[in-house]
């Protein structure tokens, strides 16, 4: 008996991580804000801690319009252009 | 033969061993599956005229995609007929829909489930069930055209229930959750006759339902003691979000709107203004968002019908879908909410088995 496998296999993609930096001090953090309640809070105070400890700007807000969805790719694509690196998270 | 594109598992010619290989590879919803053998797929990619490469949707964040071939695979294991597999193409085709936002629907902790809603002759044509036992169980094309739309969730698009697919507590519907529109007595236009397709088009709408509320009512005699009843199911607590809502009337409270010449706008009128809450309830339970009441009130879309100081659910009349559902016996309607605290995902409609403005 032969079955069809009910999978698909997955796309290829080009990715890879990007470099580690080698170090934070003046470096500008974004902080991708994904619309739930508390989660601005959350990423404003622990960007603030990069600012007091590392000297380290912080860029205007980035958000996604629908905490649920990919952030758009321009969204990505402004803050790598603008800053070193990004933080996110749920703050539900 | 089997297509060369395509993975094929050689398994021994036993039945219920097939079925033991596919709860080995893990491809079923905890029930027993119907071997997709080849000849079924090709079967049922029978009823659909584009090729079997063609995709029907994307998965947005892992660009995982269905095509006609990978969404037959799955319906024949649902155990689908094939003469339902239009309305599985057309099922998808929505759930595509950006703002449907089916990534997100599916993996939330909210435990939401597609509602297939199928309006039109084709619900009669594949023998759906819009009458007694609404809900099922009882009817085959129901029941499989709900669960393939699970299992492509699954197979296809990798929505692991614990890895990608975070519920809460789950839903007891994100087995199979598809129903039929009742035309047989309905005094109001089908669902399909108000979107803009040809004569004789049906269609299918994708909600991504967050539960099931049974409204009991059978005192109520007027429309108003019918519907209040209903909108004060969806102003629970619980559920008041700007999300939509999904209505099913059983035909014994339909009979009493259409009797009073109620049209499906009045009705939806009466359920915006009346499923409401004040701020202060919303804050006694710690649920106030000064975002959503600012969004509702948005002048770009703000309705007449919001009370000051008040949460409507929704943002106006247009986002609460209703419909006639059920058997003749027993004033038992429901309520179906969204999902999502927001508006996560707005529902969508496509025609099934044509093609209308297609690229």
């Amino acid at each position: 008996m032969e079955l069809y496998d009910p999978t698909v296999a997955g796309p290829e993609r080009d990715s890879s991580r990007a470099p580690s930096l080698i170090s934070l001090e003046g470096k500008t953090v974004g902080y991708l804000h994904n619309g739930k309640l508390n989660a601005i809070n959350m990423l404003r105070e622990t960007a603030e801690l990069f600012a007091a400890r590392h000297g380290c700007q912080i860029a205007p807000v980035y958000s996604k319009y629908n905490a649920s969805a990919p952030a758009p790719k321009e969204t990505l694509q402004q803050a790598a252009d603008e800053i070193d690196f990004l933080i996110t998270g749920l703050g539900d | 033969m089997p297509r060369d594109s395509a993975r094929i598992h050689d398994v021994p010619d036993d039945l219920l061993a097939a079925m033991d290989y596919c709860y080995e590879q893990g491809w079923t919803d905890g029930l027993p599956v119907v071997p997709p053998v080849v000849q079924r797929v090709e079967a049922m990619m029978m009823y659909e005229g584009r090729p079997p490469e063609t995709v029907i949707a994307t998965h947005p964040a892992t660009g995982l995609e269905c095509t006609i071939h990978a969404a037959a695979v799955n319906a024949v294991m649902s155990g689908c007929l094939p003469e339902y597999f239009s309305v599985i193409v057309a099922a998808f085709e929505a759930m595509n829909e950006p703002d449907f936002n089916f990534h997100g629907s599916t993996a939330s902790t909210g435990g939401s489930a597609p509602l297939l809603i199928v309006s039109g002759g084709v619900a009669d044509e594949i023998g759906m069930n819009a009458d007694v036992n609404l809900f099922g169980p009882g009817n085959r094309a129901n029941g499989t055209i709900g669960r393939a739309t699970r299992l492509i969730l699954r197979n296809v698009f990798q929505m692991i229930p614990g890895i990608s697919d975070k519920s809460t507590q789950g839903n007891p519907n994100k087995f199979s959750f598809c129903i039929a529109e009742r035309a047989r007595g309905n005094p109001w236009p089908l669902l399909v006759e108000t979107l803009d397709y040809p004569e004789g088009v049906s269609s299918v709408t994708a909600f991504a339902g967050g539960g099931f509320f049974n409204i009991e009512n059978h005192g109520g005699a007027a429309p108003e003691e019918v519907l209040g009843s209903i909108a004060h199911t969806m102003a629970g607590l619980g559920v008041l979000t700007l999300g939509q809502s999904v209505v099913v009337l059983a035909p014994e409270h339909m009979r009493i709107l259409g009797n009073a010449g109620w049209t499906r706008e009045r009705a939806q009128d009466y359920l915006f203004e009346n499923a409401r809450r004040s701020r202060s309830e919303l804050e006694a339970v710690g649920k106030f968002r000064q975002q959503d009441f600012d969004r509702q009130r948005d002048p770009a879309h703000a309705s007449p019908l919001l009370h000051d100081d008040y949460m409507h659910r929704g943002i106006g009349p247009a986002d609460i879908l209703i419909m006639m559902g059920g058997g003749d016996a027993g004033g038992h309607s429901c309520f179906i909410p969204s999902w999502s605290r927001a508006r996560s995902s707005l529902m969508q409609s496509k025609p099934i088995g044509v093609c209308i403005d297609c690229d």
